[in-house]
C-alpha cells in the first residue's frame, strides 16, 4: 500500500496537451513515442494559474441542468469559482485555499466553511468526485503504458495504460484513444480495479484555447447508471493568467458578483 | 325462611369462618398472589403495547412505503411520486388512521461561519403533532422560512430560538438549494437522531427548499391496530397507487427494535410465570393445609351418616369458596392498585431506587414511567385460575377424606 | 431446659405429619423461587460482563483524555504502548489490545460508501470481537500483514466488490488535506444484518496510522479472566498509564445498560420478596391451624406457670423446626435446578433471533444464574426468616391463651 499526497484545487480539465504548433502530422503507420505522449497529455490544460469560463451541464435520470461557471485557480492549492448561470445560482462561489473550502451564497449573503468530512463527495451533483478534482496523479508516473492498436475513423491510436503497482487509485487500467493530429485525447475509458468499465469520456470540439489546441468539449458518463451523465465545455480560458493576489480572499468572495 | 342457597353450601361457607384468623391469612395468601399477578399483567400490558407505541410512534409509523432503492442509497432523487393522491388514497383506506408523507435531505446549516452537517427533515406537521409522534407536545405553529431544531444540535451548533441560520443542500435536480431560516423552537423527541441532527419543516416548504414537486421521500402510514401492521402492509401493497413503491411494516423495516420489544416480553412474561407458580403453590397449600387438619371433624360427619359424596362435595366447595374469596379481594385490591398507577404512572426508576430514567435503544429514548392497564381478560384467566387450583388442589383430601372410616378419623 | 423444649417442639412437630409436610414444602418452594431470582440476578452481571467482552468494548478500557465527554474516533492516548504493556502487565488481564479509527470513504469504480476504518491488532482482536471470530469468505487479517480490510457484507454488497479486490480508502488528514491508500479484500464477515455488517470495516492499526497520519492508537481495550475484577484492576491500571490517559470500566462505557441490569435486578428482588410474603401467610396461617388446635395443651402449659413468653418461645422454635426442614429441602431441591441453570442457562435466543446489539454492546440473549457457595447460606437464611416471621402472629395468639377459657372450650 502506497499512501500518495493529493493536494488539490479545482483541476480545469483532464488528460491530454498541445505541442501546438510542432510537427502537425505524425505519419498514420508509425505509432508514437509513448512517453512523449503522456507526457503530454498530462500538462494539456495545466499552468500555473488559469481564468476560465466553463459551461457544465449534468443529466440525470430526471433532470438536465446546465450551469455555467467562471474559475480561477493557482499553483495547485488555491481556486475559486464562480457560478453565472442559472440565474436562480448566479453568484454563488467555492472558495479553496489550501485545505480549507467555502461555500458564498449570494441568496442568503453567506459564507459558510465546509466541514472536511463533507469535502470527500460528489463536487456539485456532477459525476466529478474530490478525487478527480484533486488529484495531482500523473498517468506519465503513474501508469505503464503501451500503443495498443490502430484506428481508422476517426484516425488515430489507442492506448492502454496499466497502473503501476504500489499506485493508489480507482483506475487499474485507462484505454485512451489519440487523435493523429497534434496528440489530443479523443476518448477515454476507465476501468476499475475488478477490471470492469466503470466510465467513459468522450472530448470534441478541438480548437484554439489560451494559445493551446485543445478539446473544448467533454463528456463524462458512468456506465452503470443509466442515463447519467456530466458535460463540460470550455467557453474561454487563458494558461498562465495574470490574476490578482486578493482573488482568493474571503472578501473577494462576497464581492464576487460580476 | 327459605333457604337461598344448598344447605351443602352453606355449610361450607359457615365452615370456613369458623376460624376467621386461620381463613384470614389463608385469604390475605390467595389475595395476595392475585394482586401480583394482576400487577403484572398491568405492566405487561402497558410494556407492549408502550414500546411498540414508541417504537412506531415517532419515525417508524406501522407500515412504511419508499421508492425501491431510498433505504440503501438514501439517494435525494429516489423519491415517491404524486404523493398527495397517494396520500388521498390511503387514508381512504379503512384500516389506515393516519399517514404523515416525509422528506430526508441531509444538508449543511450554519449560524455563523462554521458549516455543520444536518438532515433536513420535511413532514406532515398536523400529522406529526398527533399523540406518540414525533412532534407530540410541541404547539408552536411554524410559519413559513421556520423550522424546528433537535435540541442537541442546538446546543452544538450554539443556536437559540429566534436565530437565523443558512441551510445549503442539494435539490433533487442537483441545483443548490439555500435559504435563510429561523428556529421557531428547540424540540426533545424520543428519537436521539432527530435531537441530534436534525432540522424539522412542514414538507410544503421541504419541497420548494429542494426543487421536489409533489414528491417524498417516505410515507408513515399509521394503522388502527399496531398488532395487525403486517397484514396492513399487505393489503397496502397492493393498492394501485403504492404499486411500483417498497411497502414495509414496521418489524421488517428495523428488525432489531423488534426483536428487543420481544426480548423485554419474555423476560416479563417468565416472571410472570414464577409468580404464577408461587401463587398456585400458596393457594394449593393452604387448601391443602385447611383440609387435613379436620379429619376429626369429617370423621364425626360421617359417623353421624353424612355420605362421602356429600363430604367431597363441602371439601370442595368449600376449597373453591376459599379460592373465590380471595380471588375477589385480590382482584379489587389489583384493579384498584392498577387503576391509581395507571392515573399518576410508576416511575420505574425511583421504584428500583434511580437508575436510568429514560431507556435509550437503537437510537430512540423511551421513557420509564409506567402505566399499567388491565383487560376483563386478565382479570378472568386469574380468577379462573384460582378456582382451578382450588378445585385440584382439594381434590386429594377430599377423597381421602370420602375414604374415611369413621372411627379411625375420630381417634386423631 | 432447652432441650426439653427441643424434644417438645419435634414431638409437637411431628404429631401432625401431612401438616408439616406441607409446611415444609411451601417453605421449600417459596425457597427455590427466591434462590432462583437470586441466581438470576447475579447472573446478570455475568451477563452484561459477557457482552462487553466479546463486543470490543472490553472490561475495561484506557482512552484519552477528553474521551468521556466527546467521543471522537480522532482523539489518541499519550502513549499508547505504555497503556498496552502496562494493561498487560496487571495480573487477570486475558487478552489486552490497542485499536485507531478514522473516518474514511471506500470506493470501488465510482461505487462509495462512507465507513469508520478501525484499525486492530489482527492477532488478539477476535478475541475481544465477535463478529470476526467467523470469517464468512476469505479469511481474517494476519499479524504483521499491510494492506489488507475485512469488511461486513452489506458494505461489499453496496461496494459491489469481491474477495481479493482492490478498495481505495480515502480520508482527511489532519491538515485538512484528502489521503488515499489502497486495501487488498480478504475477508467478508456476515453478522446477519445490515447495521452491524456495516460496522465490520477492519485494517491493521499500522494501517489507520500510517493513511491518516495521526500516530497512536485511540484505545486500548482489556477483558478479564474474571469479570469480578473489573473495578480492582481499573483501580492499578488507573496509576499505571500515561499522564492524561483515563481508565474506564465497563459500567462507565456502557452507565445505562447497568442501571437497566440494575433496575431489573431490583424488580426481580421485590418480586421474590412478594413471593415470600405468600408462603410466608400460608405459613402462618397453617401454624395459626396449628396453634388453635392445640389450645388445649397450652392451656395446661399456662396453667402448670409458663409465661406468655416462653409460649412464644416454644412456638418460635417449632417455627425454627420447619424453617430448618423447609431450608433442608429447599437446598436439595434447589441446588440441582440452580446448577442446571448455571451450565445450561436459559437461552431466549430463540425467542429474539439471534444475539442482538444494544447501545453498541452485542449481547447474547443467554443468562446464565450464579452457582456458588452463597446458596445454603441464602437458603437457609430466607427459610429461618421467613418462617419467624410468620410464625409470629401465632405464637403471639398462643401466648394470649388464657387458661381457663381454653379449658372450658370444647375442641
Amino acid at each position: 500500500m502506497t499512501t500518495i499526497r493529493q493536494r488539490g484545487i479545482f483541476l480545469v480539465g483532464l488528460a491530454a496537451s498541445a505541442v501546438v504548433a510542432a510537427a502537425a502530422f505524425a505519419q498514420p503507420a508509425k505509432p508514437p513515442d509513448v512517453d512523449a505522449v503522456l507526457s503530454h497529455l498530462d500538462d494539456l490544460y495545466r499552468s500555473k494559474s488559469s481564468i476560465a469560463r466553463i459551461e457544465m451541464i449534468v443529466t440525470g435520470a430526471r433532470s438536465m441542468r446546465t450551469m455555467r461557471l467562471k474559475a480561477w485557480t493557482r499553483g495547485e492549492d488555491d481556486a475559486l469559482i464562480v457560478v453565472e448561470a442559472p440565474a436562480r445560482e448566479e453568484g454563488t462561489a467555492t472558495l479553496r485555499v489550501g485545505p480549507n473550502l467555502w461555500n458564498y451564497l449570494p441568496r442568503i449573503a453567506r459564507t459558510i466553511r465546509v466541514p472536511p468530512s463533507m469535502m470527500l463527495g460528489s463536487w456539485m451533483g456532477t459525476d466529478f468526485t474530490n478525487d478527480d478534482l484533486v488529484k495531482e496523479s500523473s498517468l506519465h508516473k503513474d501508469f505503464e503504458s503501451r500503443i495498443d492498436r490502430r484506428s481508422d475513423s476517426p484516425p488515430g491510436w489507442w492506448l492502454t495504460l496499466t497502473v503501476k503497482p504500489g499506485i493508489v487509485g480507482r483506475w487499474a487500467r485507462i484505454e485512451i484513444l489519440i487523435s493523429d493530429d497534434g496528440w489530443l485525447p479523443l476518448q477515454e475509458r476507465h476501468f476499475d480495479r475488478k477490471g470492469r468499465l466503470a466510465r467513459t469520456m468522450a472530448f470534441d470540439e478541438i480548437r484554439m484555447l489560451g494559445g493551446r489546441r485543445v478539446p473544448a468539449h467533454l463528456v463524462l458518463a458512468p456506465t452503470d447508471v443509466e442515463g447519467q451523465r456530466t458535460e463540460m465545455r470550455y467557453l474561454d480560458l487563458q494558461f498562465d493568467a495574470r490574476i490578482p493576489d486578493d482573488t482568493f480572499s474571503l472578501s473577494r468572495l462576497e464581492r464576487s458578483r460580476q | 325462611m327459605a333457604t337461598p342457597l344448598p344447605t351443602t353450601w352453606r355449610i361450607a361457607w359457615r365452615n370456613l369462618w369458623r376460624n376467621p384468623r386461620r381463613t384470614g391469612l389463608a385469604l390475605a395468601a390467595i389475595g395476595l398472589s392475585v394482586t401480583l399477578v394482576l400487577i403484572y399483567d398491568g405492566v405487561l400490558r402497558w410494556e407492549a403495547g408502550w414500546m411498540v407505541d414508541t417504537i412506531t410512534g415517532p419515525m417508524l409509523g406501522h407500515v412504511q412505503a419508499h421508492a425501491p432503492e431510498w433505504r440503501k442509497t438514501r439517494a435525494m432523487e429516489k423519491t415517491l411520486r404524486d404523493v398527495t393522491k397517494t396520500v388521498a388514497a390511503l387514508r381512504a383506506d379503512p384500516g389506515v388512521a393516519g399517514v404523515d408523507a416525509r422528506v430526508y435531505a441531509p444538508a449543511l446549516a450554519a449560524l455563523g461561519e462554521e458549516g455543520f452537517a444536518i438532515m433536513v427533515i420535511g413532514v406532515d406537521v398536523a400529522e406529526a403533532a398527533r399523540p406518540a409522534r414525533l412532534l407530540q407536545g410541541v404547539t408552536t405553529r411554524i410559519g413559513t422560512r421556520e423550522v424546528l431544531m433537535g435540541n442537541l444540535l442546538a446546543a452544538q451548533m450554539g443556536v437559540k430560538p429566534g436565530d437565523r441560520i443558512a441551510v445549503v443542500g442539494q435539490g433533487v435536480d442537483g441545483s443548490l438549494a439555500n435559504d435563510l431560516l429561523t428556529v421557531r423552537a428547540l424540540i426533545s423527541t424520543p428519537v436521539d437522531s432527530v435531537n441530534r441532527q436534525a432540522l424539522i419543516m412542514p414538507i410544503r416548504d421541504a419541497q420548494d427548499l429542494f426543487a421536489m414537486s409533489d414528491e417524498a421521500h417516505e410515507l408513515v402510514i399509521y394503522g388502527r391496530d399496531v398488532e395487525q401492521a403486517k397484514a396492513l402492509a399487505a393489503g397496502l401493497q397492493r393498492l394501485p397507487a403504492l404499486s411500483g413503491a417498497e411497502v414495509l411494516d414496521w418489524q421488517a423495516a428495523q428488525p432489531g427494535m423488534y426483536e428487543l420489544v420481544r426480548l423485554v416480553e419474555v423476560m416479563w412474561v417468565f416472571i410472570l410465570v414464577l409468580v404464577f407458580v408461587a401463587a398456585a403453590a400458596g393457594v394449593a397449600n393452604t387448601a391443602l393445609m385447611s383440609t387435613f387438619e379436620r379429619t376429626h371433624e369429617f370423621g364425626m360427619l360421617l359417623a353421624l351418616g353424612t355420605t362421602p359424596s356429600r363430604i367431597v362435595g363441602m371439601i370442595v366447595l368449600e376449597s373453591l369458596a376459599l379460592g373465590a374469596t380471595g380471588a375477589l379481594l385480590g382482584t379489587a385490591l389489583g384493579s384498584a392498585l392498577v387503576a391509581w398507577a395507571y392515573r399518576t404512572g410508576i416511575d420505574y426508576a425511583a421504584l428500583t431506587g434511580g437508575g436510568p430514567t429514560n431507556l435509550s435503544a437503537f437510537g430512540m429514548n423511551f421513557s420509564l414511567v409506567i402505566y399499567p392497564w388491565l383487560t376483563a381478560v386478565d382479570i378472568v384467566r386469574v380468577v379462573a385460575a384460582v378456582m382451578v387450583t382450588s378445585l385440584v388442589a382439594s381434590v386429594w383430601p377430599a377423597l381421602r377424606a370420602a375414604r374415611l372410616q369413621p372411627a379411625r378419623a375420630l381417634r386423631e | 431446659m432447652a432441650w426439653v423444649s427441643g424434644q417438645y417442639a419435634i414431638r409437637s412437630v411431628g404429631r401432625n405429619i401431612r401438616r408439616t409436610i406441607l409446611s415444609i414444602v411451601g417453605i421449600a418452594v417459596g425457597c427455590v423461587l427466591a434462590l432462583f431470582m437470586e441466581s438470576m440476578n447475579r447472573g446478570r452481571g455475568e451477563l452484561f460482563a459477557r457482552a462487553g467482552s466479546s463486543s470490543g468494548v472490553g472490561h475495561v478500557r484506557i482512552v484519552p483524555a477528553g474521551w468521556r465527554e466527546r467521543r471522537d474516533s480522532r482523539l489518541r492516548l499519550a502513549d499508547w504502548e505504555a497503556d498496552l504493556a502496562a494493561a498487560r502487565a496487571v495480573p487477570g488481564v486475558a487478552f489486552a489490545t490497542a485499536r485507531a479509527r478514522a473516518q474514511a470513504l471506500l470506493a470501488v469504480g465510482t461505487h462509495v460508501v462512507p465507513v469508520e476504518l478501525t484499525g486492530v491488532q489482527p492477532e488478539i482482536e477476535p478475541h475481544m470481537f465477535r463478529y470476526v471470530q467467523t470469517v464468512r469468505q476469505g479469511r481474517y487479517l494476519r499479524a504483521g500483514e499491510a494492506g489488507s480490510i475485512v469488511l461486513g457484507r452489506a458494505l461489499v454488497d453496496r461496494l459491489t466488490a469481491d474477495l481479493d479486490d482492490d478498495i481505495v480508502a480515502t480520508t482527511v488528514g489532519p491538515g485538512g488535506d484528502i489521503q488515499s491508500a489502497l486495501f487488498r479484500l480478504v475477508g467478508i464477515v456476515e453478522t446477519g444484518n445490515d447495521d452491524s455488517d456495516s460496522a465490520v470495516c477492519q485494517v491493521a492499526i499500522e494501517d489507520v496510522q500510517r493513511l491518516t497520519q495521526f500516530p497512536g492508537a485511540g484505545e486500548v481495550s482489556l477483558v478479564l479472566g474474571d469479570y469480578r475484577r473489573i473495578d480492582a484492576v481499573r483501580a492499578q491500571l488507573a496509576s499505571r498509564v500515561a499522564r492524561g490517559d483515563d481508565v474506564m470500566t465497563l459500567s462507565e462505557s456502557a452507565p445505562d445498560i447497568e442501571g437497566h441490569l440494575n433496575q431489573d435486578s431490583a424488580v426481580t428482588r421485590i418480586v421474590s420478596w412478594i413471593i415470600l410474603l405468600i408462603v410466608l401467610l400460608g405459613v402462618a396461617s397453617a401454624q395459626l391451624a396449628a396453634v388453635l388446635e392445640r389450645r388445649r395443651e397450652f392451656a395446661v402449659l399456662a396453667a402448670l406457670g409458663m409465661s406468655g413468653p416462653r409460649l412464644v418461645g416454644l412456638v418460635v422454635q417449632e417455627a425454627l423446626m420447619l424453617g430448618a426442614g423447609g431450608a433442608v429441602v429447599g437446598i436439595a431441591a434447589g441446588v440441582p435446578i440452580i446448577w442446571r441453570f448455571a451450565h445450561s442457562g436459559i437461552d431466549l435466543s430463540s425467542y429474539v433471533g439471534g444475539s442482538y446489539s444494544f447501545q453498541g454492546v452485542l449481547f447474547d440473549p443467554i443468562i446464565y444464574g450464579d452457582f456458588g457457595w452463597w446458596i445454603p447460606g441464602y437458603v437457609t437464611a430466607v427459610s429461618l426468616v421467613a418462617t419467624i416471621v410468620a410464625s409470629l402472629y401465632p405464637a403471639w395468639y398462643a401466648s394470649r391463651t388464657d387458661p381457663a377459657v381454653a379449658l372450658r372450650v370444647a375442641q
